[in-house]
């Protein structure tokens, strides 16, 4: 008998044609968040305003992210409120838009939406591009009174004790990455690991099964198929996601946190780049 | 003696007086031209390297022409995927290295990337603007010696 799924929030994924029909809402902010830097302004979606995962997000000193006020100096600087949906889009198959909301999460803005497809799907379905900046008029955002890291955000030690306990840990990198055959993303240059493989007890779930070709959210019923029944995991299960930086895995953190409802999910976004340079840090090859 | 020839210089020069939002606009407007730079139907190349290399999102095809005065000219076509920040500097390379020789290509260092790209938009996962200035000397170096033999 089929089993008949919806996703746990369908309300967190919206279509190109509802945003396009609530591109002049004034609750709503549209946030593009690439990978490659210049895209946005080559052309974005009318009223979207850009945030870029390294100079928004990402202290410029310390490997971390922006502090609360930073946070908050952010969304006031461009008009966003708590009270403001905020919808992410962007390129490879939204990595970098999941990336940004999980940053928007992890400072407790919950009003979070992924258009979904990104921006590919807005391009292939012939919509149009502005390269006009948006003008929003300044808000007032309160400082966040903590970031919720040992929420949503797991570190080596939580990494090293998830392994440690055989509690799931989700490999969201290439088959190539997980086994250790390269130490780098397929069709990227080597961004500096010195030792390949996964961390002990990991399981290999690339990130790219969640996806259709056009990079869109696979069905509710398909995403329970891959996560659940394939892998045994289960909606209260404690589960850390990692790659190598943490986009890939915010991605699954998205997946796993929105579309099929699980709990306690939490992105290691030092991931393997930190994990395989660490000294005497545990490796598994296969 | 700079390193650079006279027309990379140029643009070296532009890029160094500009202020972080001209030089992103002027990246995107050079990023437009990059399909100007494009091989023409049924033009002729002494060259042709045409590849997609592990460490780049799609393909890239170096065309090189030599005149009869020993010069290159080339011409660059890029698969859809690659990079805002690559398409601007194929457009850069193409002018900035137009009728250079051989003997100069090889010299050319790549110190000149940040100050076109500035160093905000030089990180990882942008490295591939150092990449096209390799494939470019790559393919030159290459048809040299096969002619010298």
């Amino acid at each position: 008998m089929a089993l008949d799924f919806n996703y746990a929030h369908p309300e967190a994924l919206v279509s190109t044609q509802w945003v396009v029909e609530h591109l002049d809402d004034p609750s709503l902010c549209i946030v593009e968040s690439n990978e490659d830097i210049l895209l946005y302004d080559t052309g974005h979606l009318q009223g979207a305003l850009h945030i870029d995962w390294r100079r928004d997000l990402q202290d410029p000193v310390v490997r971390d992210y922006i502090q609360p006020k930073d946070f908050a100096a952010l969304c006031s600087s461009h008009g966003i409120t708590p009270e403001t949906t905020v919808v992410f889009y962007g390129d490879k198959s939204n990595w970098w838009a999941c990336y940004a909301l999980w940053v928007f999460r992890l400072f407790g803005h919950t009003k979070v939406k992924i258009m979904n497809g990104g921006r590919d799907k807005w391009i292939l379905e012939g919509r149009p591009l502005v390269r006009d900046l948006p003008e929003r008029e300044p808000a007032h955002y309160p400082v966040p009174l903590v970031r919720l890291d040992d929420e949503i955000r797991a570190f080596y030690e939580d990494a090293w004790s998830q392994s440690q306990k055989k509690q799931p840990l989700i490999d969201v990198r290439s088959p190539g990455e997980f086994s250790g055959e390269i130490t780098h993303m397929p069709e990227y240059p080597q961004e500096g690991v010195l030792r390949g493989g996964h961390i002990p007890g990991a399981h290999s779930l690339p990130w790219k099964l969640a996806v259709n070709p056009d990079g869109t959210f696979k069905s509710a019923q398909e995403l329970h198929h891959i996560y659940q029944q394939s892998l045994g995991l289960k909606p209260n299960d404690p589960l850390i996601a990692y790659c190598r930086i943490g986009e890939r895995s915010s991605h699954t953190w998205f997946v796993l946190t929105y579309l099929l409802g699980f709990l306690h999910v939490r992105n290691y976004d030092g991931s393997w780049t930190e994990w395989g340079n660490r000294v005497r840090a545990p490796i598994e090859r296969l | 003696m700079s390193d650079y020839p006279q027309k990379l210089s140029s643009i070296i020069f532009l890029f160094e007086g500009l202020s972080d939002l001209e030089r992103r606009e002027t990246l995107i407007a050079y990023a437009d031209q990059a399909k100007t730079h494009e091989p023409k139907e049924g033009q002729v190349f002494d060259f042709e390297d045409v590849r997609k290399d592990e460490e780049c999102t799609d393909s890239v095809g170096i065309y090189l022409i030599r005149d009869k005065h020993q010069r290159l000219h080339f011409k660059v076509k890029l698969g859809p995927h690659v990079q805002t920040l690559t398409r601007a500097m194929t457009s850069i390379l193409c002018k900035g290295l137009d009728g250079i020789t051989n003997e100069d290509l090889e010299k050319i260092p790549q110190d000149f990337v940040p100050k076109i790209v500035g160093a905000e938009l030089i990180r990882a996962r942008s490295q591939t603007v150092y990449y096209l200035l390799t494939r470019i000397k790559t393919a030159a170096r290459v048809w040299e010696r096969r002619n010298t033999h």
